[in-house]
């Protein structure tokens, strides 16, 4: 079979792309069963789950399931939670609005080195141990957060508690080893929107724990500080459900993830290589970090600009910044959805044109909530500013898979990084100045989501097409396998080391969308072996 | 989507409906009128929670007869010195009150007799959640309407003179300290020991 547990992008192999994103499971003759096995779910050959029953909690693939996402939700509400309380903390400090916006530049960058670092932690401790120590090691960062006197333990402690966003890569590995890769792409993708909820969740929850905390008696500037037990305590609770409930494998926990020998593993330089040179790659780094960046960045200013701008108490800035978080629920799916839907009629195209629609609609309606300037078209507006936002994202990881299927791990880290690496930049451009005010960066923000997202025009797939151009007529380049052979050296093709790649290429006939019957077989392709 | 973004605006805007709607006053159309002077002298540092400022507020003596008939309500108020306001744009100084975000700290607000003359007072110890900044003080009268009309401050027209600080409390506690400490060791810990006892019971003979 010769997918290596851990290699990278091993996660994401299989997905084709071809799956809906409400594919809950995967028919018995595509991927027989195994009947010998006794799991509460229908399991293949691996023991891996063939079914996607999201409420259940069966042992151990749904369990792992909820225990993942839950895991990286916790650290989404630690990394956020300081976001809906700065009303209150920049006074106990005597923070400046570049102190403010430099801690939140901090809040995300850290996670963009501990995510390289975690997918090799996940090697080496399995992604159990992988989660709960980060979870648990992070843990003592948070209740350092009550420690803090001054505007660069602030800083720093920030920092600290956003390398817990690692967590992300902890949670895809774990569920690659429990599902099937054919349904891998909607199990990650639902961990991955529920997860991100957690931005939202925290900008509700923590404005109500300051609330209780000053009712029993605390003044405001202790009362924040106490605040900040919860997500701890989260974080412990958490690492613990994790080390008890988990297990790493289908079949238990094992000391070490066996890597099966039959075929060589693919060298990490060499993967590198091909996603690097890939223009594509960079395109949707620069993309994500106006989608996923943008939103990481609104959830670290939004409760403190209603606040400011309104007039609001705090908690009920914290309600309009969480429906802002929250709208990930369905609106990341959406976006994964009609991407899909999109590709049935138009292929690839019609998945390119859905992503520049829906992030440029993000990117007016982020214009439209920095000028408004009543309350209720201000939240309207930040509504459907979410809602374009996070499909962006969705859609961002329906064109993703396609863009390499060798180094499609290194691709998807890169534009998670870059993703972060953009929440990072906006902070620092548009929200941590005094000369801007922050009605005034939001709308710049907005102006700079719909100039990065042009690019998306330049990305052109020769067997498919791009936004304004139509697939090739050359009869060599214009082949799915054409394009993804091409990442392998004459003397890897002559070890079979590109068989996968061809699998995939085959599946991926899909996205000429209505086109499908007129695929001429090219003349030199590599017959597959039995 | 649509349904919900109603639903939340509606009872955003109900929130938002207060009682009272001020028409817009600007600051610089205020007279100054009142003579406002506050016990703490030119520098000083007051602890939060501990300190007590004195105050005293009434009408200048140099101002023409019934220029206060319309005042009904004094509001003292603990407002921010520029330097305090660099950087902060929470705190701003605006023309327009219903904006302006000087003055966020109330001392004391107490009804207004046009008919005595006398000062007022009050002893106001400084609370705990006032920031660490540098302050001066001002009063704002109001008219039946709750209107601002005029006021007084105990700085000059460009807010250089005569200011002083508070040191707010820290907010923390021993308590919260400790309890941090004890919480974090039990995790660190924790994990590390379900560790070894995982590759301990791992290593045993089957």
């Amino acid at each position: 079979m010769g997918d290596i547990e851990g290699s990278p992008g091993s996660s994401m192999h299989g997905v084709t792309g071809k799956e809906q994103t409400f594919a809950f499971s995967v028919a018995s003759p595509t991927v027989p069963t195994d009947t010998t096995a006794n799991f509460a779910l229908p399991v293949d050959s691996e023991h891996k789950a063939k079914v996607f029953k999201i409420f259940s909690f069966a042992n151990p693939h749904m369990r792992t399931f909820h225990l993942s996402w839950i895991s990286f939700f916790t650290c989404f509400v630690s990394t956020f939670a300081a976001a809906p309380l700065v009303p209150i903390i920049r006074d106990n400090l005597n923070l400046t609005k570049s102190d403010i916006g430099n801690a939140g530049v901090a809040s995300v960058s850290g996670s963009i080195f501990s995510r390289l670092v975690m997918g090799a932690v996940c090697d080496l401790l399995g992604p159990r141990y992988g989660c709960a120590f980060l979870i648990m090691l992070s843990a003592p960062t948070v209740f350092c957060m009550s420690f803090v006197n001054s505007a660069g333990g602030y800083l720093a402690v920030r920092f600290m508690i956003g390398f817990s966003l690692a967590t992300f890569v902890s949670c895809q590995y774990w569920m690659s080893t429990m599902f099937n890769s054919k349904i891998i792409g909607l199990v990650n993708g639902t961990a991955a929107g529920w997860g991100n909820m957690g931005g939202g969740a925290t900008q509700l929850v923590m404005p109500l724990v300051y609330e209780l905390i000053k009712r029993a008696g605390s003044t405001s500037f202790s009362a924040w500080r106490i605040a900040f037990f919860f997500p701890g305590w989260l974080h412990v609770i958490t690492g613990i459900m994790v080390l008890t409930l988990g297990q790493d494998l289908p079949d238990g926990n094992l000391g070490a993830l066996k890597k099966k020998g039959d075929v060589a593993k693919d060298k990490f330089s060499k993967v590198l290589w091909y996603a690097v040179t890939n223009y594509r790659t960079w395109i949707f780094v620069l993309l994500y970090g106006y989608s996923m960046g943008v939103e990481l960045s609104t959830d670290n200013v939004i409760a403190e600009y209603f606040y400011d701008r309104f007039d609001l108490k705090l908690h009920t800035a914290g309600v309009i910044a969480a429906t802002f978080g929250m709208a990930n629920l369905v609106a990341r799916p959406f976006g994964g959805y009609s991407s899909d839907v999109a590709a049935r009629y138009f292929g690839m195209r019609g998945r390119l044109w859905v992503l520049w629609i829906l992030q440029t609609l993000g990117g007016v309606f982020c214009i439209w909530l920095g000028r408004a300037n009543s309350l209720p078209l201000a939240v309207t507006a930040m509504i459907l500013f979410s809602l374009g936002a996070q499909a962006a994202c969705g859609a961002t990881f329906g064109i993703i898979p396609f863009i390499s299927r060798r180094s499609l791990g290194i691709i998807s880290g890169l534009t998670g990084a870059g993703g972060n690496f953009g929440s990072g930049l906006t902070q620092l451009v548009f929200f941590s100045s005094s000369s801007l005010s922050t009605a005034a960066g939001l709308s710049w923000m907005g102006v700079m989501i719909c100039g990065c997202t042009l690019p998306v025009a330049l990305v052109y797939f020769p067997q498919w097409g791009g936004m304004f151009f139509p697939a090739s007529k050359d009869i060599v380049k214009s082949t799915e396998e054409s394009y993804y052979a091409s990442e392998w050296s004459e003397e890897e093709k002559q070890k079979g080391m590109h068989q996968q790649s061809l699998k995939f290429a085959e599946n991926s006939r899909s996205e000429r969308g209505n086109r499908i019957a007129a695929a001429p077989t090219p003349p030199s392709t590599t017959p597959n072996r039995v | 989507m649509a349904a919900r973004a109603l639903l939340l605006a509606s009872l955003v805007l109900s929130c938002f409906l207060l009682p009272a709607c001020y028409g817009t006053v600007l600051f610089s159309s205020l007279q100054r009128t009142l003579e406002v002077t506050a016990s703490p002298t030119s520098g000083q540092v007051l602890k939060g929670g501990v300190d007590k400022i004195t105050v005293t507020w009434g009408l200048n003596q140099t101002v023409a007869a019934g220029t206060d008939s319309t005042y009904k309500t004094i509001k003292v108020k603990l407002c921010y010195a520029p330097i305090s306001q660099v950087d902060r744009g929470w705190r701003k100084t605006v023309d327009n009150l219903k904006k302006d975000r000087t003055c966020q700290h109330k001392i004391v607000a107490r009804p207004y007799n046009a008919a005595n003359s006398t000062a007022q007072s009050h002893e106001w110890t400084v609370e705990r959640d006032v920031p660490t900044a540098t302050y001066f003080v001002r009063a704002y009268a109001y008219d039946a309407d709750e209107k601002v009309v005029a006021y007084g401050q105990t700085t000059d027209a460009r807010k250089t003179t005569n200011l002083f600080r508070v040191q707010a409390i820290s907010g923390r506690h021993v308590t919260m300290d400790t309890c941090s400490i004890c919480f974090s060791v039990f995790s660190v810990v924790s994990l590390f020991g379900f560790f070894y006892n995982e590759k301990r019971k791992a290593k045993r003979p089957q």
